[in-house]
């Protein structure tokens, strides 16, 4: 069975395709996206414990929770660099007009 | 104590970003110079307490996130803080009022991000401030005047997040195997495996990217280049010396061995002369700064490379003091001018520049006593036999780009009025690489500083003779791409097969 990290590694793989051949500026920011949705998928998949339960109220066995954490704060910074590079594309088209 | 350090810049952004929505914009001068200045209240005690470090909000070491300051990350600490304050200087009143504001405020959040990013020992943490740093420094690089601004700030955009996700992968590897992110309790309880060695080849080649060592250099230049004055000696002088220090704190973590250092030291020399031919073939000043970014930044590499992470550091330092005050003097001539073309330009009707532009190139050169030579002599102590020559001839060769751009800005040109205070700040930097060497490494070489100053004087005549400045070069500029998304593509496939080549070689 296929489990999360390395589906997330594919789909970074996947990410660096579009990077690689697509020439169209907003195509390679979506590409750019995909990279970080593979690697939010990876994190998730390294704090998997086999059985673990939600980690809310003290429990046996938990997932653990941390690389869940970080990832909201990467999702933040992608957030953030998205919109950033959008806002240049638009800026370039106005420039070469 | 320490994260203060990072707590007053970051609050006086906030504070800042807020003032237009309280109608107190005209204060916004005043709390960012309170902001960029406030770290230095803090620093004396953190020298007189050096080493230190501590878990912000005394959390065990486990579920905290350590910050430390110590002989290595303080050079990168004072060089931030000296620099950053002149630049807070020279902004000051710089930007027109209608982006005056934001401008402050993107400033401040750079300013907080490379400190944050120098005191931390914490993977995670380290990446998220040098993320504020690098989003701060694209947006800064958007905002420039100079047309082709926004297609560079693109380009260092795409790549450098990319390099930021591929270094988190790396961490992430790391945290699978080990399950800490703390670099002291990694250490602890390291167990090398093939695992990591990815992890490691990941995550410094994606350093590499973001500090433009040669072949990852492309979005140097152009990001540089054509940034405003005070931005470009931000960019030059400190954003690239984040990824340096992170590089730094993976040599002193994990055991590094031969098949790792050997394709680290290539690229440190490869680097090295890169920069310094393509220096000498420019003729806008600010690309010629920027490719000898590229340069230098292979001896901040060469030092991680050979194991001698002080001597690194200590280069950084140098590195920022010198660029910092290089692109701020040439860049105000420059601006004054209203060209980058080093031939319009010129330094004769400004004795103070001229006095400031001589004293930093001597500095690059690492002409004894200033601050560059004790770098250099730092590095030199772990090189044998024929690097040992390669490194001289890379001295040399960034002398023979500098006498050029002395050459040029010394012809007459027409007269114009520089404010004083930008003369002050520009020849005050050059004061310092001079009192900082000496402090540092108070030794002078008369015999060996004369003559490669006077074998680069000589290659410099013999290449004007042979007409290499005239010769104009097309090739890696970005027109020679038919669109920047294919330019961003093909790129991409470098930064792959690098990527790939660090793999095959770590593992």
């Amino acid at each position: 069975m296929i489990n999360p990290e390395i589906a997330g590694i594919i789909i970074i793989l996947i990410g660096l395709y579009g990077l690689m051949t697509k020439e169209n500026l907003i195509k390679i920011v979506l590409s750019i996206n995909v990279v970080s949705i593979g690697l939010v998928l990876f994190f998730i998949g390294t704090g998997y414990i086999e059985g673990g339960d939600v980690p809310i109220m003290p429990r046996e066995k938990v997932v653990d929770p941390l690389p869940a954490t970080l990832m909201l704060t990467t999702l933040v910074v992608d957030v953030a660099i998205t919109s950033l590079a959008l806002a240049l594309i638009l800026k370039m088209r106005r420039e070469e007009e | 104590m320490i994260p203060l350090i990072v707590a007053f810049p970051l609050a006086a952004a906030f504070l800042t970003s807020i003032l237009p929505a309280l109608r107190r914009e005209r204060f916004s001068k005043h709390l960012f110079l309170i902001g960029m200045l406030s770290p230095w209240l803090i620093l004396p005690q953190i020298i007189n307490n050096l080493p230190s470090n501590e878990v912000v909000g005394n959390w065990s070491r486990v579920s905290g996130i350590e910050v430390a300051v110590d002989a290595y990350n303080i050079p990168f600490i004072v060089a931030e803080l000296i620099l950053s304050a002149f630049v807070a200087l020279y902004v000051w009143g710089y930007y027109p009022r209608k982006i005056e504001n934001k401008a402050y405020v993107l400033i401040l959040l750079l300013h907080s991000g490379l400190l944050g990013a120098f005191i931390s020992r914490d993977l995670f943490n380290y990446y998220i401030y040098m993320e504020i740093a690098s989003v701060a420094s694209f947006a800064l690089v958007g905002i420039s005047k100079e047309k082709g601004a926004r297609r560079a700030a693109f380009k260092y955009t795409v790549f450098s997040l990319l390099a930021s996700y591929i270094f988190i992968l790396g961490i992430g590897i790391i945290y699978l195997k080990t399950g800490y992110l703390n670099l002291a309790l990694i250490k602890e309880n390291l167990e090398m495996s093939r695992e990591i060695n990815v992890a490691l080849a990941l995550s410094f080649t994606s350093l590499l990217l973001k500090s433009g060592i040669f072949p990852l250099y492309f979005w140097l230049p152009d990001a540089h280049s054509k940034a405003d004055a005070p931005v470009s000696a931000l960019l030059s002088g400190l954003v690239v010396k984040a990824p340096a220090y992170g590089m730094i704190l993976l040599t002193l973590t994990f055991p590094i061995n031969t098949s790792m250092q050997k394709p680290l030291l290539t690229l440190a020399f490869l680097s090295m002369f890169f920069g310094i031919a393509m220096a000498i073939l420019q003729k806008n000043s600010e690309r010629l700064l920027a490719y000898h970014t590229v340069s230098q930044m292979g001896y901040v590499l060469l030092g991680i490379s050979l194991l001698n992470p002080l001597a690194a550091a200590y280069y950084a330092l140098a590195h920022s003091l010198f660029k910092g005050g290089l692109f701020l003097s040439v860049g105000s001539l420059a601006e004054h001018y209203g060209t980058r073309d080093l031939e319009k330009l010129s330094y004769r009707n400004n004795k103070s520049l001229m006095l400031a532009i001589v004293l930093l190139s001597l500095a690059i050169g690492g002409v004894s006593p200033f601050i560059g030579a004790f770098g250099k002599a730092m590095l030199i102590e772990n090189l044998k036999g024929f690097l040992k020559y390669a490194f001289y001839a890379g001295g040399i060769g960034t002398l023979v780009s500098f006498t050029k751009l002395n050459y040029y800005l010394s012809k007459r040109g027409e007269k114009i009025e520089i404010p004083r205070r930008k003369e002050a700040i520009s020849l005050s930097l050059a004061i310092l690489t001079l009192l900082g060497g000496i402090y540092l490494h108070p030794h002078l070489s008369v015999f060996k500083d004369s003559i490669s100053l006077v074998i680069a004087i000589f290659i410099f005549y013999l290449l004007r003779k042979l007409g290499v400045f005239e010769v104009s070069f097309k090739a890696f500029t970005p027109e020679q791409f038919k669109t920047l998304g294919k330019e961003i593509n093909a790129y991409m496939v470098l930064f792959t097969a690098v990527l790939l080549l660090f793999l095959f070689n770590f593992l």
